[in-house]
């Protein structure tokens, strides 16, 4: 009975030190070739960096207004932009390489890069969605409220988070079908989530606001009137011609 | 009466001929145009003058003084027709090079407003100068743009006089009109005709010599956009980016300036103007855009804004080294891309809109005239210069 034990647990031992083995060099192999990848991409991306600052990238972007990357992502120079995703292209290289060592290098009956590289590939998607979802939220919120202030809109910063919203829970739901999270509950959660949202930026600008609404309204119908109809915003300002050009 | 400014390198020698003189005039209507010319013929009675225009030139009787120019642009600007634009400066510089003259007169829309006095001012300054500016006779409430960023920032930075840095009448030696054109034909080459130029900014960096000369009343065109906004986007974006871009000049110059006599016929503000609107607009904007202008802004200036915020209409009064600062933090993050270079410029507005209720608050209710308060304003940019050169070489230095 005991040597039976005694034999199992060497066994398990056994086998748990052969999968570690094996596991060890395909793990190795991984980190290697990110690790490898991550030194070629900072090396790449410093060359470029250099290249594209001596060749004045920046100004004759800024010179050809019909590639505003700076407009989405305004702290940063478009070199930067440039440098840093051949950067991370490559860490991303080196991600995929490592795991096909990792399964190559992995005696195991299943081939683990089967699974892995796909879902893998997916994980990049949604976290780039993610990225340019964030980004444009912000963009968009930013413009509303600006653009809402300036043409005297009282509920500019609802509009703003409204939009705001809107574009955050479209790119969550993006990003949850990305990663095959939630299936059809994903799905019916944004359709109702931002319904909802559209549903109360209508009635809270066509309800809710219609005091302001109409009180705006009256308030410039009565300047109109007692004033300068004629002129226009940039002229006017009030019963004196302002001229702002 | 012209005041100069001549800068190290010498003015060229007033050895044009009258002959040699181009005057440019942009598209106008029939009507204006026969006006314009017939101004012409009474500025330049015994001189023959080329007068270029894009329009369909009418017969002129033999003899006259004028000989007419027309010409089919090669470079067109769309909806720009009330500033002088990159186009126009390259259209009248390959029509200068073509008929060898040696002097240009450019003059902006509405140019039939223009008294033949001034046309001939402007043409015997610009014999002895590179860059004539028209100095315009205006109201106390017109080209407030002008009065609060414009002549303020070009002042300061590029330590020159004249009141009107985008005038739209301008006299221009060969070499200036082809410096111009030379910048103009970048624009045009990256399809931007319509991009506005800065002739004072352009002239003082490569120290030619300027010169204002009055010109009294004109007619000055409006834009046809109606968006305050977008148009405060459009001028102080360029003369931003004119600052960004010539740093090494600016940082450096520092020739003292006298202090300027006001203008004649610059008279003190009657009535009291409505400045609510623009104070309903600043506030709203405090509540809404604070964020945003935390971004830009150190905590000094968001507290000066705070008690303008507070202020009540009646003595709603915005310092004058509050606005310099403000202007100078906003070239700063324009050019560091704090925020989107569109956010920032919108941003700017109502911080805009609260300097004219300010400057109107104090000219109609104080004894302070308008020309006066906007002397000060300039003032001040300049003495405060240094901020902006410190914070522009090192600007995450700890700012208060």
């Amino acid at each position: 009975m005991w040597q039976q034990v005694e034999l199992a647990l060497s066994q398990s031992a056994h086998r748990v030190l052969v999968k570690l083995a094996s596991f060890l060099p395909a793990l190795l192999a991984l980190l290697v070739a990110v690790i490898v990848l991550t030194l070629i991409g900072a090396g790449v991306a410093a060359l470029l960096r250099r290249i594209l600052t001596s060749a004045r990238f920046d100004d004759r972007l800024a010179r050809n207004s019909v590639a505003a990357i700076s407009d989405w992502v305004p702290s940063h120079s478009p070199t930067l932009i440039v440098t840093r995703t051949v950067f991370w292209i490559c860490v991303l290289l080196g991600c995929f390489i490592g795991i096909s060592a990792f399964d190559a290098a992995y005696p195991g009956d299943q081939q683990l890069s089967l699974f892995v590289l796909p879902y893998f590939t997916h994980v990049v998607g949604a976290i780039i969605v993610l990225i340019i979802g964030s980004i444009i939220a912000r963009f968009l919120s930013r413009s509303v409220l600006i653009g809402a202030v300036n043409a005297k809109l009282q509920y500019a910063r609802f509009l703003s988070l409204g939009v705001k919203w809107l574009v955050l829970v479209l790119t969550a739901a993006m990003v949850l079908d990305h990663l095959q999270i939630g299936g059809v509950v994903v799905e019916l959660a944004f359709g109702i989530l931002f319904g909802g949202i559209v549903l109360t930026l209508a009635l809270a600008v066509g309800l809710g606001s219609r005091d302001i609404v109409s009180r705006s309204l009256e308030k410039n119908a009565d300047r109109d009137f007692e004033h300068i109809p004629a002129e226009s915003d940039y002229k006017s300002s009030g019963s004196e011609n302002l001229r702002h050009f | 009466m012209a005041s100069t400014q001549t800068t190290p390198d010498a003015a060229p020698e007033a050895t044009a001929s009258a002959g040699n003189l181009l005057v440019s005039l942009t598209p106008l209507p029939a009507n204006a145009l026969e006006a314009t010319l017939a101004n012409l013929a009474l500025a330049f009675p015994d001189q023959t003058v080329l007068v270029a225009t894009p329009d369909a030139a009418p017969d002129l009787s033999t003899g006259g003084p004028l000989r007419l120019v027309p010409y089919t642009p090669q470079v067109t600007a769309a909806n720009a027709s009330w500033m002088l634009t990159a186009a126009d400066y390259l259209n009248t510089f390959r029509l200068a090079e073509e008929h060898q003259a040696t002097t240009c007169l450019l003059l902006g829309t509405e140019s039939h407003t223009l008294q033949p006095e001034a046309i001939r001012g402007l043409a015997t300054a610009a014999l002895t100068f590179d860059l004539t500016v028209a100095r315009y006779n205006l109201g106390p409430h017109e080209r407030l743009v002008n009065s609060a960023i414009l002549y303020p920032v070009t002042r300061a930075l590029f330590c020159t006089r004249p009141r009107f840095p985008l005038a739209i009448d301008l006299g221009l030696s060969l070499r200036m009109a082809g410096r111009l054109a030379s910048i103009a034909q970048k624009f045009a080459a990256a399809n931007q005709p319509e991009a506005l130029l800065w002739p004072v900014a352009e002239a003082a960096t490569a120290s030619y010599s300027i010169t204002e000369v009055d010109i009294g009343a004109r007619g000055i065109p409006q834009p046809a956009a109606h968006d305050l906004s977008a148009l405060l986007n459009e001028v102080a974006g360029s003369l931003f980016a004119e600052v960004d871009s010539k740093a090494a000049y600016w940082q450096r110059a520092r020739n003292p300036l006298p202090v300027r006599q006001l203008l004649q016929g610059s008279p003190a503000a009657e009535g009291a103007p409505d400045v609510t609107s623009m104070i309903e607009t600043f506030r709203l904007a405090y509540t809404n855009l604070h964020e945003i202008w935390s971004l830009v802004l150190p905590p000094n200036s968001l507290l000066g804004l705070k008690r303008l915020y507070l202020a009540p209409a009646g003595t709603f009064n915005m310092p004058d080294n509050l606005w310099t600062r403000i202007v100078y933090d906003f070239i700063l993050a324009y050019r560091l891309r704090t925020i989107n270079r569109g956010h920032l410029l919108g941003a700017l507005t109502p911080l805009y809109l609260a300097w004219v209720a300010s400057h109107l608050v104090l000219t109609s209710a104080g004894p302070t005239i308008p020309e006066q308060h906007i002397q000060d304003q300039a003032m001040a940019f300049e003495t405060d210069k240094p901020y902006l050169v410190s914070r522009w070489r090192w600007p995450d230095r700890f700012n208060p």
